[in-house]
């Protein structure tokens, strides 16, 4: 019976002990400058909550297995405040150290799940939920049959695609009616050179090789994906490029732009210049005035202090200044 | 005040439901949370990690988690299935090409022994954008019709607009409402 109280004791005293915490942390949030804002700070708040959670599951091997699944839960508990301070104190951590503190939390959560795996006796409808499992695995066969069917249904949508697709040495072009807010495609074109002179909602580039795209502003976001010795020049709101390598980008992106697995990517500020482009911009309501090309996120490369060595920015001396005689001829090899 | 109950109080008294909103990069996660939220959608980066917010709600408090969905960060979604109430499964409608790799996600994901039982909201996003594919379309690409294992619904949405968003959640709120506050 003591036992009990003991943890009851225990149990409401941690609970006062949260709340004081959790309403340290609205005061933090409510004053910009608090000192509890600082990653000193919270290192010490963090490792004192960590190892008492620790503590919590040093004890579950010598605990009566009657108060053994609240106790768990407890820790449970424990573990997702945890993990919530670290997200709410994510605006002043630095990406590393949030990924570290997060690492620990979930090392904990694993710990208690083992631990609970081992202590706690399965309950009776566990047993229901692994049949249901089997007849869920069962069904995966008929899942993956229907890849199969899924592949003919987008070549039904190919059909739908509008752009320019399997072409050679050509100069390509298409104007501002057609465009007009398209999800626009260039897919599998080589030595070509395509001008979009007009307002896309979304450009797709896919399996270009030395071609020279020159186009107008996109609403929303331009998709780069297995492109290769090719100069595009685009204005979007985010760039997304994906596997590619050895490409020139003029550009003017209003939020990010963000490379994934690739390599030698350049960068230069847009300076495509057309009849209409002014009017194109207004309709496609990027802001002129704010422009983040030369800040781009790699997937690959998370150092924030080390510069990603697959982009960089294009130096001034090499970039084409005047793009008036490119738009007519396809790209030399 | 037995062990037990002051549990139990506990848990009422939160009324918390953990969502999770998965897609492929550029279906509008983040987007649709900073819609929800009431913050400006004209300054979004693709989503280097993820984003939290929690909103109050017709008196719940949702955790909405958006990870982000480039290729690299997939196979990092797992970290974020644990005691998810909800998953809302962001498709981008204007995006035909992509839809058949959007369903082999999203079967992945289902077969996922830690979100058995969440309901699912599937958000057809981008609606509203000329060439977006018809919500039947899109739920035959999917083959929606063949999950059997989860609660779901399909909505066509914009996050630009915001049409349809609120309708949405509320059905999923409805739903997962129904099945964990009942329980007690």
């Amino acid at each position: 019976m003591s036992d009990k109280n003991s943890i009851l004791e225990r149990l409401s005293k941690r609970d006062a002990q949260r709340l004081e915490k959790l309403q340290k942390a609205h005061k933090a949030r409510e004053e910009v400058d608090a000192s509890d804002e600082n990653e000193d700070y919270f290192a010490g708040a963090f490792k004192i909550k960590s190892e008492c959670i620790e503590d919590m599951l040093s004890q579950i091997p010598t605990m009566d297995i009657k108060v053994l699944p609240s106790h768990i839960d407890n820790i449970k508990r424990e573990v997702n405040e945890l993990q919530k301070y670290v997200i709410t104190s994510s605006f002043f951590l630095k990406e590393f150290n949030m990924r570290k503190y997060l690492g620990i939390v979930q090392n904990l959560q694993t710990q208690c799940y083992e631990l609970e795996d081992r202590y706690v006796p399965r309950k009776k409808f566990g047993f229901s939920k692994k049949k249901l499992l089997k007849s869920h695995t069962e069904k995966q066969g008929s899942f993956d049959e229907n890849d199969g069917a899924g592949k003919t249904d987008s070549n039904k949508w190919d059909e739908k695609l509008f752009g320019f697709d399997s072409l050679e040495n050509k100069v390509l072009s298409l104007d501002s009616d057609d465009l007009f807010q398209r999800d626009v495609a260039l897919r599998n074109l080589k030595n070509c050179t395509i001008a979009l002179k007009g307002v896309m909602g979304t450009l797709h580039m896919n399996n270009l090789d030395n071609c020279i795209i020159l186009c107008g502003p996109v609403t929303s976001s331009v998709f780069v994906e297995k492109c290769t010795n090719s100069k595009i020049v685009t204005a979007c709101q985010q760039l997304r490029m994906h596997t590619s390598s050895k490409c020139d980008i003029y550009l003017h992106v209003t939020s990010k732009g963000i490379v994934e697995d690739c390599s030698e990517i350049r960068t230069a500020p847009y300076n495509l210049y057309y009849d209409d482009l002014d009017k194109h911009f207004n309709m496609s309501s990027l802001d002129r005035n704010v422009n983040n090309w030369d800040r781009l996120d790699d997937f690959n490369w998370l150092a924030p202090d080390i510069p990603s060595p697959n982009w960089s920015v294009l130096e001034t001396a090499k970039r084409i200044s005047n793009w008036d005689e490119w738009w007519a001829k396809t790209p030399v090899l | 005040m037995g062990f037990l109950t002051i549990l139990k109080k506990l848990r009422q008294k939160e009324k918390e439901m953990r969502i999770l909103m998965l897609g492929l990069d550029n279906a509008g996660k983040t987007t649709i949370l900073k819609r929800f939220n009431g913050e400006p959608i004209d300054t979004i980066s693709p989503t280097l990690g993820f984003n939290i917010k929690t909103l109050e709600h017709r008196g719940y408090t949702l955790n909405i988690w958006d990870v982000g969905g480039q290729k690299s960060l997939r196979s990092y979604w797992k970290n974020y299935f644990e005691s998810t109430d909800g998953v809302a499964w962001v498709v981008d409608s204007a995006d035909a090409r992509r839809l058949a790799d959007c369903g082999r996600e999203l079967r992945t994901l289902l077969r996922e022994e830690r979100l058995a039982g969440a309901t699912l909201l599937v958000l057809a996003n981008k609606a509203d954008l000329p060439g977006a594919l018809s919500l039947h379309e899109i739920r035959e690409a999917l083959d929606l019709d063949s999950i059997k294992t989860h609660h779901w619904r399909i909505v066509r949405c914009s996050a630009v607009t915001g049409e349809n968003l609120l309708e949405g959640m509320d059905w999923m709120l409805d739903d997962i409402a129904s099945r964990i506050f009942t329980l007690d």
